[in-house]
């Protein structure tokens, strides 16, 4: 028997009991529906964290940190990295930075590099943290893209770039994009200016910083307290970024950030410099963190070994990325078995269905056998029935996991999206996931067919044609 | 005339727990090119038994069934699917045609099994089914015919894959007595007109002597002696009176 015909003659039993076969079809729905839209959640984070990283050229990035504090160790769960100090260990100096510079595939490294200060627009002030960062880095995500202005053209310029936050806090409201704002109107905007982002370059700013009177240090002991006194900065607004907000990002979320060959000339007060104070040779700065860009992926790992081979420990997040991806996978997985348990009591539906069906067509049976029809004729037309269920449950599966995906998709933004961030698509559905839970419903739904299949084929015509 | 079918030593046991019920014993006999042989016996006596055998829808416990000299069971499931649906076509007592299709669907269906091109197969559903006289019921189903009519799709049905041995067990049984002269005509015809061998099982041995070349008799199982009960002429006979 041609296939063809097999299948006109599944599709007409189907057909002839419309009720049982759309509510069989209907059980396989759900759990296809359930599957799809379980694993898309698990793809779909995935897949937003990765765009993050990859965004964010976060795999062709690296961190230094000195090698006495033994970070992977630490990172890994071995808690006795934390209490065990190398003696030996390098220091982590601009000698050293300059030296990670020079090293081939490399296009950047520059220590990381924060210090307390106070923001001062005319009259108003405000407390920030100040991020120093080389003007090279304003070709790398996350700084290639500023929402208004530029980023430095030079280490040395006497420049400023800061966030839509600190210059809320300092009365300047900005008309461009700014949700966080938005949302809440209230009377103390009232004194807040509404600007345009553009009208605040080329501004000044005072950048007031805090610095031991070393005049003074003598006195210290008799007057109790520190001889502080306040050193101000006049820079120039170049820029305005949004703070990144993003997974990795927290290395680079800052309000205020400042050249850094600037930044050199800011006398400032900060924990490396009273060391400085305190230490006898008063002139190991060594940094607590360097940050190093690798030209590409495939430098990553012979940049990561040289560094490591001067004596620092070296944090690569492309290393972490296997590790990463299998998490993600038992997720997937975990996932993915929820939605399978709804598609095997569908499955239990289809051999209940075929069953009952066998028993009410066991004449028919009996007289497609009498005409000529073989064991394996018969097997292949239930084998096509379950199929068929599989195959048209399979596909609207889809459709119904589409639809809930979307519908939760705009729930779990409304509800669970941090303020003042963009909606993201928390699920994704890529071809394989599609192609494979449809393979996966005909596949379970063949499977389901089996024993009706061979049972129906089993069926003796003599028992099924005597007359009643 | 070579004989075209043939049985030797069939014989088919029922087991009901530890009892065993022979229902057919040692039955040979042979049908010849052209024949319409009928088997007549009492109820229960195993005519069913014996023509499901000769037809391939059962398996014997002894003896076996020969085509053209080929044991049937010799080629396994696919070989009896194979004689079921080529060298014999099967008519009911009961039709057994499929009550959810009309009468050129239910000639389709043996068609569609059969080896007939596809291309080709509602020309040739409709030509059995006038042949059989229905060319005016194509599209009807079951339910909506007499017994007659049904009958005659099922005879239809029948003849639609071109069988060696047309096999009916009491084809008349479940309808009138006019109605049965019709149906017994046609089978005659069939013989007389196209020389289709015919084996029939009937309890009706007026009908059988109107319509058969040769009748034997089953008496529990067994064949009777072959005693010649008066049937028509020899095939034979005929050909060569004619
Ligand atoms: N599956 C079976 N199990 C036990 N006995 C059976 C079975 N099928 C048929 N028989 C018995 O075999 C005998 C012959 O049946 P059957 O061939 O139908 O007779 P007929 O067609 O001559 O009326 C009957 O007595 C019947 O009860
Ligand atoms: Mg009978």
């Amino acid at each position: 028997m041609r296939f063809a015909d097999v299948y006109r003659l599944a599709n007409a039993n189907l057909w002839r009991t419309k009720l049982r076969t759309a509510l069989t079809t209907l059980g396989v729905i759900i759990g296809i529906g359930a599957l799809v839209s379980m694993v898309s959640f698990g793809v779909g984070i995935q897949k937003n964290v990765t765009d993050e990283i990859t965004e964010n050229e976060l795999f062709t990035a690296l961190q230094v940190t000195p090698a006495d504090l033994d970070l992977e160790g630490i990172m890994s769960g071995d808690v006795s990295a934390m209490a065990e100090r190398r003696e030996d260990a390098a220091s982590l100096d601009d000698d050293a930075v300059e030296r990670m510079r020079d090293l081939p595939g490399v296009t950047l490294a520059f220590p990381e590099d924060r210090f307390p200060a106070t923001l001062r627009v005319g009259e108003r002030e405000t407390r920030a943290s100040v991020q120093v960062l080389p003007a090279g880095i304003g070709l790398h995500s996350p700084f290639d893209e500023l929402s208004a202005g530029r980023f430095f053209e030079t280490d040395v310029e006497r420049s400023v770039i800061l966030s839509p936050r600190v210059l809320r806090e300092v009365g300047f409201r900005l008309d461009a994009p700014d949700r966080a704002s938005g949302t809440r109107e209230s009377g103390a905007g009232s004194d807040r200016r509404t600007v345009s982002a553009d009208s605040l370059l080329g501004r000044e700013v005072k950048l007031a910083t805090s610095v031991i009177d070393g005049r003074r240090l003598a006195l210290a002991a008799v007057e109790g307290e520190l001889p502080v006194r306040q050193v101000e900065t006049t820079l120039t607004i170049v820029g305005i970024r949004e703070r990144p907000t993003g997974f990795g990002t927290a290395s680079f979320a800052s309000d205020v950030i400042v050249p850094s060959g600037t930044a050199a000339e800011i006398p400032r007060l900060d924990f490396t410099s009273a060391w400085d104070l305190l230490r006898p040779d008063g002139l190991d700065r060594g940094y607590v963190r360097v940050h190093v860009r690798a030209q590409s992926m495939q430098d990553v790992y012979s940049v990561r070994d040289e560094i490591r081979s001067m004596g620092f420990s070296v944090l690569a997040l492309a290393d972490q990325l296997e590790a990463f991806r299998r998490q993600f996978l038992i997720l997937d997985t975990m996932l993915g078995a929820v939605g399978t348990i709804a598609l095997f009591v569908a499955s239990l539906g289809i051999v209940n269905t075929m069953v009952t069906s066998i028993l009410e067509r066991t004449r028919e049976i009996g007289i497609m056998k009498a005409v000529g029809g073989s064991e394996g004729d018969i097997k292949r037309i239930f084998f096509v029935e379950a199929g068929t269920i599989g195959l048209v449950g399979g596909a609207l599966g889809l459709a119904l996991g589409w639809v809930v995906t979307r519908v939760a998709n705009v729930v779990m933004n409304y509800h669970l999206r941090p303020e003042g961030l963009a909606a993201v698509d928390l699920f994704h559905m890529p071809a394989w996931l599609l192609l494979g839970a449809l393979s996966f419903s005909v596949l379970v739904s063949l499977l389901a067919g089996v024993y009706p299949a061979a049972r129906a084929a089993r069926v003796e015509p003599v028992e099924a044609l005597r007359h009643d | 005339m070579p004989a075209i079918l043939e049985t030797r030593g069939l014989s088919k046991t029922y087991r009901k727990g530890s009892v065993l019920i022979p229902v057919l014993r040692d039955v040979s006999l042979e049908v010849c090119q052209g024949e319409f042989l009928a088997i007549v016996g009492r109820s229960g006596s195993g005519k069913s038994t014996l023509l499901n055998l000769v037809g391939g829808l059962d398996t014997p416990t002894g003896g076996s069934v020969y085509v053209r000299g080929v044991d049937i069971a010799s080629q396994g499931k696919a070989g009896l699917a194979r004689h079921r649906r080529g060298t014999v076509g099967f008519v009911f007592q009961s039709f057994n045609l499929i009550p959810s299709r009309t009468a050129l669907e239910n000639v389709s269906l043996a068609l569609a099994f059969g080896e007939h091109p596809a291309s080709d197969r509602a020309r040739r559903a409709e030509e059995v089914l006038r042949s059989v006289g229905l060319g005016h019921r194509l599209g009807h189903r079951p339910g909506e015919m007499s017994g007659g009519e049904a009958q005659r799709v099922a005879v239809a049905r029948a003849l639609a894959n071109a069988p060696d041995v047309l096999l009916a067990d009491e084809p008349t049984g479940n309808l009138d007595s006019a109605t049965s002269g019709e149906i017994a005509e046609l089978l005659r015809g069939l013989n007389d007109d196209r020389g289709l061998t015919v084996l029939m099982v009937t309890h009706e041995e007026p009908l059988a002597a109107h319509v058969a070349h040769r009748i034997v008799k089953l008496h529990d199982g067994r064949l009777a002696p072959q005693e010649r009960i008066a049937g028509r002429s020899d095939p034979k006979d005929r050909r060569e009176a004619s």
